[in-house]
């Protein structure tokens, strides 16, 4: 699989690293030059510095071959901005986001993006039985 | 500007996104010509600086909500869920696209507007369907238009 990751915090190299463990192919979005130097040196040249928002940059990243883009910044607009860019603009399959307000699942969904994933639910129901006070 | 009631329109429930130079002016004229206007800022002291520039004064009858305009919950908290029209003029592009979004899609207002300085990002979301002001494009092209007026006089 071609998969593009948007965000290059903590979680977005943790998932680059491991999907290229898997064998796949990986190229991680990093806006702040800083940070894409730092994971250049984690991970060599799958680091791509710019904007994930961009329809230019993203042409660049051979985003039409792409099986699947996630997006992982801490901001939940420019994960939704990245996936609908390269839902409307690129076409790809699958686009799969990060949101921080658990609210913004549904909302995601209807704005279409296929997945969202709230770590703030997982970890709400990891706390299951629910809390009773 | 002329300010007063609105004769021959009846008020309209808006909601603006971004207490900036533009969000506060977009209210306090509305307010002002009868409209019932809530203002959204995440930062709280955005409403108290819009009023030391004198443009939110105490004569603003409008409601300030402080939260983020990208949350549902906050957008309910100001009444979208009963609004005529939307306004999303922060400072981010981006935050203002999908407070646009989620007024037009999620919560079915009918008139909404988003400003996106990008004017790619504009040109993209224009052909997506959302209203679009693109400042950069548009204040270029009249500072041009300025430019050559007075060139041929």
């Amino acid at each position: 699989m071609y998969v593009i990751v948007v965000g290059g915090g903590t979680v977005g190299y943790y998932m680059s690293r491991d999907l290229v463990e898997r064998g796949h192919e990986v190229t991680l979005i990093e806006r702040d030059a800083k940070r894409a130097d730092w994971l250049e040196t984690q991970l060599g040249s799958i680091v791509m510095r710019g904007d994930g928002c961009e329809v230019r940059f993203l042409a660049q990243t051979g985003i039409e071959r792409a099986d699947a883009i996630v997006a992982v910044t801490a901001d939940d607009e420019d994960n939704l901005i990245a996936l609908q860019m390269a839902k409307k603009h690129f076409r790809v399959k699958k686009t799969v986001a990060r949101v921080n307000n658990p609210s913004n699942v549904e909302i995601f969904k209807t704005l279409g993006v296929d997945e969202a994933v709230s770590a703030t639910d997982v970890l709400l129901a990891a706390l299951e039985p629910p809390i009773t006070t | 500007m002329v300010y007063g009631p609105p004769y021959n329109q009846p008020a309209l429930k808006l909601v603006i996104v971004g207490c900036g130079r533009v969000g506060s002016q977009i209210a306090a004229d509305m307010d002002r010509s009868g409209h019932e206007v809530v203002i959204v800022d995440r930062d709280p002291n955005a409403f108290s600086r819009a009023s030391t520039r004198g443009v939110l004064t105490r004569e603003f009858k409008g409601d300030q909500v402080v939260g983020n305009g990208t949350d549902a919950d906050v957008l309910r908290r100001a009444g979208i869920e009963h609004a005529d029209g939307f306004v999303a003029v922060t400072e981010g592009d981006n935050r203002n696209i999908m407070a646009s979004q989620i007024a037009k899609h999620v919560f079915k207002v009918p008139h909404v507007v988003a400003r996106i300085y990008d004017p790619e990002r504009a040109e993209a979301y224009e052909k997506l369907g959302l209203h679009t002001i693109c400042p950069t494009i548009e204040g270029a092209l009249h500072i041009q238009k300025v430019l050559l007026e007075r060139e041929s006089k």
